[in-house]
């Protein structure tokens, strides 16, 4: 029997969706540094992110469609449709002269800005290329696990359902074969999940919910975990709120005033976002079957590299309890 | 300064954008309410409302026209609201411009539309944009504000028209609209070797009836571009008209002010003007520094007031992290305003810690946004 642990990091591909705003590109990050650790080799993949997690993982970004290394078993990637399509062209047009005069011409250029959802299509297969290179020189694969920090949700499910569209339209020729191949790897439970990235609020909740629906009776994609990022727990009860606020009314010098009831506004302040918080993650369990991790509020003053680290341990406490769990109810 | 005041009294339309997740909805309506309030006839376009501010508003079924709300915090009949349908962009699109119903149903029944319509760029920006031309046009309104669709980068919305326009450019058109088979394109072929070369890829790659689609929906799409140039020109010219404001809504958040800053450029050269910045969800350090007391002194305050030195040690780490937290935003939205026009008024509301729903909601914002 397969721990969940294990599970989530023996696949090739981990798809990380969400709103926008909702720090995907964090969790791809925090996911990167924990595959890392356990000593997969990975790659975080971003799509138009133009190098924000490089920059999260205290590394600058590279050259577009190129892999750089930020440390040992992890790097990453900008990924961007256009720059795809020319290198999947190079692949299927061997001489390069003629591959110049394709590229340079106005007609591929007008192409390629107006053929509707290539550039979807492109980037999908890019992660494709990446999930299941072989290294030339080594003969094993380039990557044990790629990582994609997908666009917002509206634009990750046209991302993700772009080779399946294609495919259908077209069924004969090399596009709907690459196509279906693209589509085989984005459902194939063995290889792939399709993770969630939400915060305990309104909106975030309501388009998570959309697309999980979406993905699992749609897409008919594998999911993988929800993460619950930005959590607040506060230290203190509704009567520990109330005793600070009657005894404030005893306090007659006005500058320990004003600084105690900041402190209660504060307090109250944290106790209503746990409030809301609290709401909503009983309503994601109630309504996606998934497992989730719980993601806490990070009161950094900058946040970076560091904040990034803590998440990923988080993220693996979380995953290993799990798994423990699992191995007890016999789950896999 | 009077924060947003003077734009409401200003200009006839406003338009809040910003990237996704920022309060972009909220801000809109908020500042609706308060037109309306002040006796404007009033209709806020919002894209995505969350369910319950959608109730408030009385947009809860999608439709794109406008309704009147209904509630006894407004004056009667001033304030609308339209709540724009984000699935069916395209569709309508077509049905709106299509010369003809046949030419309507070839295009909707078209395979590779069917499939790939949902992947054509900014339909939805760009009937945004059109419906405010009409609303605009109506003079039904003595103000329109428009909350723009939930996009990464805050710019698409701006760009939409003119990437529709390229999207339907009759240079690329021509390519696709020739009867794939005709005369045409054999000398085509014959005459332009990289040409040549590229369709005989394209027929290995797609297969030769997928082509023939993509061939057939473009010539049927050919009909949609009578008049789409002057469409997508007025359009701009409201976009830059002196009644036009545009107002940034954006959050103390690193990445969020990265793109504010490259859409207060591209506003500027694109010879919009950005009148406003409003900041949502901010955190702000106490007001004089926590009066002159050091962290552990708060600790020993608390802990003096309460008589429980873990419950005072909660209470005071608790403050000392909003502290952090205000710090942090405090110099980024700093160093955001010193790269920004001085005459260009900031605002700020606080990290409500309530969903904003109701209609009292959004008033409980007007305090933040108009200032005195």
């Amino acid at each position: 029997m397969k721990a969940v642990r294990d599970s989530l990091f023996e696949r090739r591909l981990l798809v990380v969706a969400g709103k926008g705003g909702v720090g995907k590109t964090t969790i791809a990050c925090a996911l990167g540094l924990v595959a890392a650790q356990l000593g997969k080799r990975t790659l975080i993949a971003e799509v138009d992110g133009a190098g924000r997690a490089a920059d999260l993982l205290g590394a600058t970004a590279g050259e577009i469609g190129k892999a750089r290394p930020v440390r040992d078993s992890l790097s990453v990637m900008s990924v961007d449709g256009s720059a795809a399509l020319a290198e999947y062209l190079e692949l299927i047009v061997p001489v390069k002269r003629v591959l110049q005069a394709v590229l340079s011409s106005r007609v591929y250029q007008y192409f390629v800005a107006a053929a509707p959802g290539l550039k979807e299509l492109m980037t999908i297969g890019k992660i494709w290329y990446e999930a299941e290179r072989i290294d030339e020189t080594t003969g094993e694969r380039s990557w044990d696990i790629v990582i994609l920090d997908a666009p917002a949700t509206g634009h990750s499910l046209q991302y993700l359902g772009m080779p399946h569209a294609a495919h259908e339209v077209f069924r004969s020729g090399l596009v709907g074969r690459d196509s279906q191949r693209l589509v085989d790897l984005l459902t194939d439970p063995q290889r792939t999940a399709i993770n969630l990235v939400t915060t305990a609020e309104e909106m975030p909740v309501n388009e998570t919910l959309e697309m999980y629906q979406r993905i699992r009776e749609e897409l008919h994609m594998p999911l993988g975990w929800l993460f619950v990022n930005r959590t607040h727990h506060a230290p203190f009860a509704d009567t520990e709120l109330e005793r600070l606020e009657q005894r404030l009314a005893t306090l007659h010098d006005a500058r320990a005033r004003a600084v105690a009831q900041e402190v209660l506004n504060r307090a109250r302040e944290e106790a209503g976002w746990t409030a809301i918080n609290r709401t909503y993650v009983e309503r994601l369990a109630r309504e996606v079957e998934m497992p989730s991790v719980d993601v806490p509020f990070s009161f950094a003053e900058e946040f970076g590299a560091e904040q990034v680290r803590a998440i990923a341990r988080t993220i693996e406490g979380a995953v290993a309890a799990t798994a423990r769990r699992g191995k007890k109810h016999g789950r896999a | 300064m009077a924060g947003l005041e003077n734009i409401l009294n200003r200009y006839r339309v406003i338009i809040c954008a910003g990237s996704g997740g920022v309060g972009k909805t909220t801000t809109a309506a908020s500042i609706a309410v308060r037109a309306a309030l002040s006796g404007k006839r009033t209709i806020v376009m919002t894209i995505d409302p969350a369910k319950r501010l959608a109730n408030a508003l009385g947009v809860q079924t999608l439709g794109n026209v406008g309704s009147a709300v209904i509630d006894d915090s407004i004056p009667g009949g001033k304030l609308s609201a339209m709540m724009l349908d984000q699935k069916g962009a395209w569709d309508e699109l077509v049905e709106r411009h299509a010369p003809s119903p046949e030419i309507r149903d070839r295009i909707l029944q078209n395979n590779f539309y069917q499939h790939l319509s949902q992947s054509f760029a900014g339909s939805q920006e760009y009937m945004a944009i059109e419906q405010l031309c009409e609303l605009h046009a109506s003079k039904a309104y003595d103000l329109i504000v428009v909350d723009t669709p939930p996009t990464r980068h805050a710019l698409d919305f701006l760009e939409a028209p003119q990437r529709i326009a390229d999207f339907l450019d009759r240079r690329v058109v021509k390519w696709f609209v020739r009867p794939y088979f005709s005369a045409s394109w054999a000398t085509m072929r014959f005459v332009n070797r990289t040409v040549g070369f590229l369709f005989r890829r394209l027929e290995d790659a797609t297969g030769i009836s997928a082509l023939v689609e993509v061939s057939e929906f473009f010539t049927a799409m050919s009909g949609l571009f009578e008049g789409f140039e002057p469409r997508v020109r007025r359009v701009y010219q409201l976009l830059r008209s002196s009644e036009t404001a545009f107002v940034l809504v954006a959050s103390p958040d690193e990445q969020v002010l990265m793109e504010a800053e490259y859409f207060c450029r591209q506003v500027h050269e694109l010879n919009m003007s950005l009148r406003a910045v409003v900041f949502n969800r901010v955190h702000r350090e106490m007001a004089g520094g926590r009066q002159g007391l050091q962290a552990d002194e708060v600790t020993g305050l608390m802990a003096q007031l309460l008589g429980d030195p873990g419950l005072a040690q909660r209470f005071a780490d608790n403050f000392d992290r909003y502290e952090t937290l205000g710090r942090g935003d405090g110099l980024r939205m700093e160093a955001f305003r010193r790269q920004l026009r001085k005459d260009v008024p900031v605002v700020e509301v606080p990290n409500f810690n309530s969903d904003v729903h109701s209609l009292a909601g959004l008033q409980a914002m007007h305090p933040f946004l108009f200032a005195a």
